[in-house]
């Protein structure tokens, strides 16, 4: 059984977690005021404090005053209404927890013995006395001690495993000469080939062609899935929001919307495209007319595919072989930029980025556009 | 392995189609790849939880995905989390080498 000390200023509150407190098996000492409190657990010596904070009684100030007389004791502090940002600056005060509202037995149980365990230094004068051991504890002992051995290094074979997974850089070559853009639907990646006129999904595992779209009616140069909708730009600079259906069935055409389009990517709120002859971003309201909001001018030397990871948007210079990382305020300045060392050797020109939530891919054609193309699943993180 | 005086309060955010509350919790261990988390809420493996955090004076906002989850012996759940934004994560070992270089 261990002392706590309650600091509550409202009577109710302080009666509700003194109940709940004894039905813990802990002795607890009320006190409406900090000054109580303290006079309380000079006498007392509780093994931990436990602060209501309200608007009458600002814990951060309470937690620190504790903490500046008992700086050993642990303080958790109950929220009487729930604030993360709040619980994280008491934290940062000082405070060994935060309960969150409203306060149950499990949560404080968990709270205040999680601040006893973490938090005080436990001192003592002599050490124990050595436990006289059996032939049996050693022999356990040892059996663990082979077990622990032989954990961690099955361990450490399988943690070696997963970093050599995520610095893989796979290539496969492609039974196409003219990729375009790439796009990820969550399942597969497809490939945009303008001069078949042609969509391709590609499993991500071999990469074997799943499905084969034919668009005769024009010739697409990139695409973008979004949750219910694929969109894709022709050669003309026309838009398309198509159904994600077996045809790709379109729902709007926006003619000209996208000129020199070396791809687009949508954020989930505005749609993007970057210009490969204007060298521009355009971010267009998915209106009647897809609208163009903003262009910012963009910094790199030949744009060649885009893509939204969720946060911020990346944009593949085909020049300098590198992704650019952009945020979604001020695109016009990159925030990063990852160098692709697959394409140090120029033989191969990237057309296309997709982003599968965890690694990038690109696709290349050959720069004498005879040999087939190369899709390529780079490292987890790229080395720099 | 340097050990801080204190464990980092952290603020839990989670993906909009998650609709849950903000949370918080304490960061037990931290590497440039990944955490170790202890809080009061429910994870489970798999989902994703941006984690914010105070280190070597930086202000951190870092997606994590959960790679285990369990309960601990005082009843909140200890996650291990593996960092997924490689940006935040050069960010995040820029300053543990900046603390470690102090400590």
């Amino acid at each position: 059984m261990s002392a706590i000390g309650l600091l509550a200023k409202e009577n109710e509150d302080r009666e509700h977690l003194a109940t709940m407190l004894g039905e813990l098996g802990h002795r607890v000492e009320g006190a409406a005021r900090l000054e109580e409190a303290l006079e309380t657990a000079r006498e007392r010596r509780p093994r931990a404090f436990l602060l209501v904070d309200g608007p009458a009684c600002d814990a951060e100030t309470m937690t620190r005053e504790l903490l500046r007389a008992f700086p050993l004791l642990p303080v958790v502090v109950a929220l009487k209404t729930r604030d993360a940002r709040r619980a994280v600056e008491l934290m940062r005060a000082g405070a060994a927890e935060v309960v969150a509202p409203p306060w149950t037995p499990e949560d404080l149980k968990a709270c205040v013995a999680k601040g006893l365990r973490f938090q005080g230094t436990s001192i003592s004068i002599s050490g124990a006395a050595p436990l006289s051991r059996s032939p049996v504890w050693f022999a356990l002992a040892a059996a663990v001690f082979l077990a622990a051995g032989l954990g961690v290094a099955s361990k450490r074979r399988v943690d070696e495993a997963a970093r050599a997974a995520a610095a893989r850089v796979d290539q496969w070559q492609l039974p196409v000469r003219h990729p375009a853009g790439l796009a990820f639907d969550g399942k597969a990646v497809w490939l945009v080939e303008w001069f078949t006129q042609s969509f391709y999904a590609l499993d991500t595992g071999d990469p074997s062609i799943k499905i084969v779209r034919h668009l005769t009616a024009e010739t697409p140069v990139a695409a973008a899935f979004t949750g219910e909708a694929v969109w894709t730009v022709s050669a003309d600079g026309g838009v398309t929001r198509r159904m994600r259906d077996e045809r790709l069935t379109p729902l709007a055409r926006y003619p000209r919307a996208a000129p020199s389009s070396a791809g687009l990517a949508f954020d989930g709120l505005y749609l993007w495209t970057l210009d490969a002859r204007a060298k521009v971003l355009r971010k267009h309201l998915v209106d009647r007319e897809l609208s163009v909001l903003a262009v910012y001018k963009w910094r790199g030397t030949k744009p060649a595919g885009i893509v939204f990871d969720g946060k911020t948007l990346w944009t593949l210079d085909a020049g300098d072989r590198r992704l650019l990382r952009h945020s979604l305020e001020r695109p016009e300045d990159p925030i990063d930029s990852l160098p692709l060392p697959e394409y140090a050797a120029g033989d191969r020109v990237p057309s296309g980025l997709a982003w599968d939530g965890t690694r990038f891919w690109t696709v290349a054609a050959s720069r004498d556009e005879r040999s087939p193309a190369t899709l390529i699943r780079h490292a987890e993180e790229p080395p720099r | 392995m340097t050990h801080l005086a204190t464990t980092l309060p952290a603020l839990l955010r989670f993906p909009g189609g998650a609709a849950r509350q903000d949370s918080w919790g304490r960061l037990i261990k931290v590497t440039a790849g990944g955490a170790r988390l202890c809080t009061g809420s429910r994870l489970t493996k798999g989902e994703t939880v941006l984690v914010g955090f105070e280190l070597g004076g930086e202000s951190l906002l870092i997606p994590g995905r959960v790679h285990d989850a369990f309960p601990d012996d005082d009843g909140q759940t200890v996650a291990e989390l593996r960092w997924s934004d490689m940006v935040e994560r050069k960010r995040l070992a820029r300053a543990l080498l900046d603390v470690l270089a102090r400590s």
